[in-house]
């Protein structure tokens, strides 16, 4: 029976353990950052604030939107903080009633653009997407319009916009440009483009080779070069699109004032330095670049309206996947 | 009841496990089906109709027959093939070729299908240093169903090969020694006696290769997804990702698809295997021997290449990544580095709670599906033929439903907390403990019964002749012979359970994260050198634990470990 006895444990076990955690205070958060970034951010945090315990979940935007929509369509709120990868989802949030506005003190040192005029969501970074390359790869593509030429044919991969947040943004934002539009993407189809699952798989292929060119978001592939990969990260001529990382206050959250300190943090002064330290653009533009990075002046962004975006998303989303996949 | 003793013990203890299968398997699938149905309307764009209309499921639909039935049938090939060779033949150093055999199987698939990937990727550290490395950009085989189905094969060989050796271990003796007696040449006691013998054991193996192929997850990702090769949990995936307000009952209706499939290969898998009905009487003294002679040599060396094939380069691939700086970098005295495993062993605090929840469940759930197989197995086995095949396949359907549907089921079912004792299991591991008893009963299950359908009903008889009741039978005789079959299946859901990525994907929540998932989630993110790294370090542990059973089994009861004799 002792078998018996240390199933019994384990569940009396698993079940207290969110009782005992409560002694001190404990923050849920819903994130998208890679581990070893979430990992530093929430180290850093509980330095910072030893009354507080973070609790942290991982996971790909997408994914982790269907969990907590999940949780929500029965009436649970797990997380009290999100920090996920677009405003477009943030946006979603919003219209269908799920955040906290928040008034933080540091609003004043953010471009109005980049958080929303309420306080529902702040931007906390700037992710851009844009070309790479394996360093023994012939061509050198230098705008995106490069990636549709004969010469790239079946060489490049990009992630998808059905997996991917940051890739959705940037089919919206290079769909709504006058120069490229929805003739851009049916270019890329017939050169044969793979639309990869997420960033990473990006990253996978061009640094293993299998395609010499890809789409991805600056920090990996910057980051990356500089530990050694033999890939180069190129900002097209065009423009980059990008995406923020906002982080929010969930409504239904019961540990608000804890919230709010996570919110301020990740805006202060000290927690934009650690976004620069981890090799992203820091939303903060009093902020220098990270390593690898040209000067703010050289990146081009693409305009973009997260509004409008939300409201065509699950047209472009079809529209995607009837040229991709049709 | 329709159980034919009136012990009351028996009695009970099967409405009990009736109410225990209802619990873990039939409620998530129920769960679905209501989800599927409830927004079923006689207009023409209801969820279900427009699943069952669009030309992408059915494509996904044969996609994924295809694949698996590929998959099953390279799967059958392999895992046989050793079966028969390692379990049969003099050949030497045996039980280090069924541990090596055993190995592919505690791979993560998507780790599996990177490595693969890589290593006959243009960059391949392997292939650039004897410089035969394809040209950048060039098409990787592996983007491909065939490529699919053959690592699919791969990762469930290991499923067959298990389940038809411990039924060749308990072959009768006496017959192949009166077969050669009368001089039989080797071929006629294989065509008329082992391969009759074992077919139904090999049904089974084939049977839990396709369906564990069917719901494979990670393979199909990783290889089909880049050339728009859709199976069905990938085509799950994609509708969940681009997520609406219909999606679960959209996603619902899909794996119902899938559910039927898996039914109707439970229920040809029991056809078949009534048709080759024999009366185990024990384990034979000492296993049967065909002398290979002058082939030994060659058979051996045949056997290390298709190891060092599904084994050996996959397995070097991962270290190899797992020791340079950044992805892509060739490994030499330069590059060599350990960042990857001080990261993760001593910065991440994930690692070491991914180790002990993943290994906390996966010792529960083997445990805990061991012993209700016992009375279950004995019950079912008691149970008219077609009952027993509707509820075997009942037991069946969460193991075939992908896991990301599951976990979906159990959210929905889980998240408010329990009425009465109002306690949340959402968001600990109990929901996890649950899915998982729920997803690998059939696992745990499969060899159990294939042990007791060959079991003697000669003995049973005499025991009950001598007064013995339906406990005391199940415990002394019943349990003694088909031993080997538990521990056999105890162990494989152990092993599957140590690595399950798709159904913890979704039901993980803080500080519950389990090994697949952080693997997952660091390989996504782009991570995959600390990926790698926590790979090697889940591959070691597997290994030691294999290792340490070996060292055990001199003290076990015979034929308890799968790969001793």
């Amino acid at each position: 029976m002792k078998l018996k006895y240390g199933l019994s444990t384990l569940l009396a076990v698993s079940f207290t353990l969110p009782l005992s955690a409560q002694t001190m205070e404990t923050l849920t958060l819903y994130t998208s950052q890679p581990n070893k970034d979430a990992q530093l951010t929430v180290d850093a945090f509980e330095k910072q604030n030893p009354d507080i315990k973070v609790d942290w979940v991982r996971d790909g935007t997408t994914k982790l939107m269907t969990k907590l929509r999940a949780e929500l369509s029965s009436g649970v709120v797990k997380p009290d903080v999100l920090l996920i990868a677009d405003s477009v989802t943030m946006e979603s949030m919003v219209v269908d009633d799920y955040l906290y506005a928040y008034n933080s003190p540091f609003k004043k040192d953010y471009e109005p653009a980049l958080y929303n005029e309420k306080g529902f969501y702040y931007g906390t970074k700037l992710i851009t997407t844009g070309i790479v390359r394996h360093s023994r790869a012939p061509e050198r593509p230098l705008d995106w319009h490069d990636l549709a030429h004969a010469e790239y044919r079946n060489q490049v991969a990009m992630p998808s916009p059905l997996y991917s947040g940051a890739a959705l943004i940037h089919l919206a934002t290079l769909t709504e440009d006058n120069g490229l539009g929805w003739h851009y993407y049916e270019q890329l189809h017939t050169n044969k483009v793979m639309a990869q699952g997420g960033n990473g798989g990006v990253l996978k292929a061009v640094s293993s080779g299998s395609k010499p060119y890809g789409v991805i978001v600056d920090f990996l592939a910057i980051r990356e070069a500089k530990k050694g990969s033999p890939i180069e990260f190129i900002f097209p001529k065009t423009g980059v699109s990008m995406v923020t990382e906002p982080v929010a206050i969930m409504k239904g959250s019961k540990n608000k004032e804890a919230a709010k300190r996570f919110v301020d943090f990740v805006l202060s002064k000290q927690g934009q330095q650690l976004v620069l330290d981890q090799g992203y653009l820091p939303a903060r533009s009093d902020m220098p670049v990270p390593d690898g990075f040209p000067s703010r002046a050289e990146i081009t962004l693409m305009p973009f309206n997260a509004a409008k975006t939300l409201e065509n998303n699950a047209a472009n989303k079809a529209r995607f996947s009837a040229i991709f996949e049709g | 009841m329709l159980i034919r003793t009136s012990d009351s013990q028996l009695r009970w203890l099967s409405l009990l496990l009736f109410l225990l299968i209802a619990l873990i398997s039939l409620l998530p699938s129920l769960r679905l089906l209501t989800e599927a149905v409830s927004s079923v309307s006689f207009t023409a764009s209801s969820p279900l109709s427009d699943v069952l209309t669009s030309e992408r499921t059915w494509r996904a639909l044969k996609n994924s027959f295809y694949t698996s039935s590929l998959g099953t049938l390279i799967a059958v090939l392999l895992g046989s093939g050793f079966a028969f060779i390692v379990s049969l033949t003099n050949i030497r150093r045996r039980p280090l070729w069924v541990f090596c055999f055993m190995l592919p199987m505690m791979i993560p698939p998507q780790v599996t299908a990177l490595s693969w990937l890589q290593l006959f990727g243009p960059a391949s550290p392997l292939l650039n240093t004897f410089g035969i490395a394809p040209e950048l950009g060039s098409a990787n085989p592996m983007y491909s169903a065939e490529g699919i189905a053959l690592l699919l094969g791969i990762q469930s060989a290991p499923l067959v090969f298990l389940a038809l050796r411990t039924q060749l271990m308990s072959l009768p003796q006496d017959m192949i020694e009166a077969a050669r007696m009368a001089n039989a040449p080797q071929f006629r006691i294989w065509v008329d006696i082992i391969v009759p013998l074992s077919r139904s054991a090999l049904v089974a193996g084939a049977a839990l290769a396709f369906v564990s192929s069917l719901g494979n997850f990670g393979i199909p990702a990783m290889l089909g997804i880049p050339i728009n090769y859709l199976v069905l949990p990938t085509l799950i995936y994609q509708q969940m990702a681009g997520f609406g307000e219909d999606i679960l009952s959209e996603v619902a209706g899909l794996s119902m698809i899938i559910a039927l499939l898996v039914l109707a290969g439970m229920l040809m898998q029991q056809w078949l295997q009534q048709r080759s009905q024999f009366a185990l009487i024990g384990h034979t003294a000492q296993p049967i021997f065909f002398d290979l002679k002058k082939a030994r040599m060659p058979t051996e060396f045949a056997l290390g290449m298709v190891l060092s094939f599904i084994l050996v380069i996959p397995l070097i691939g991962l270290i190899i990544s797992s020791f340079v700086p950044a992805l892509g970098m060739p490994l030499n005295s330069n590059t060599f580095t350990l960042n990857a495993y001080i990261e993760m062993v001593s910065n991440q605090g994930s690692t070491a709670r991914a180790f002990a929840n993943s290994g906390t469940l996966a010792f529960f759930t083997a445990m805990v599906l061991m012993l209700v197989c016992l009375p279950l197995g004995y019950l079912l086995m008691r149970l008219p033929m077609r009952v027993r095949a509707v509820v075997a396949s009942l037991i069946e359907v969460p193991y075939a439903i992908p896991g990301i549907v599951l976990a979906i089921a159990f959210i929905l079912l889980f998240a408010k907390p329990l009425p009465i004792i109002n306690v949340s299991l959402y968001g600990t591991l109990g929901i996890i403990f649950l899915a998982y008893l729920s997803c690998f009963l059939s696992v745990c299950l499969k060899p159990v019964m294939t042990a007791m359908s060959l079991l003697d009903a000669s003995l049973e008889e005499a025991a009950q002749l001598a007064g013995a009741n339906s406990i005391q039978r199940l415990m002394h005789i019943v349990l003694p012979l088909t031993a080997p079959a538990f521990f056999a299946g105890g162990l494989l859901v152990f092993l599957i359970s140590i690595n399950e990525l798709t159904v913890s994907a979704l039901l993980w929540s803080a500080g519950n994260e389990t090994l697949g998932v952080l693997i997952f989630n660091l390989d996504e993110s782009g991570d995959s050198v600390l990926a790698s790294a926590i790979s090697v370090l889940v591959v070691l542990l597997v290994a030691i634990l294999m290792a340490l059973l070996s060292l055990l089994a001199p003290r076990l009861p015979k034929g308890i470990i799968p790969w001793h004799d």
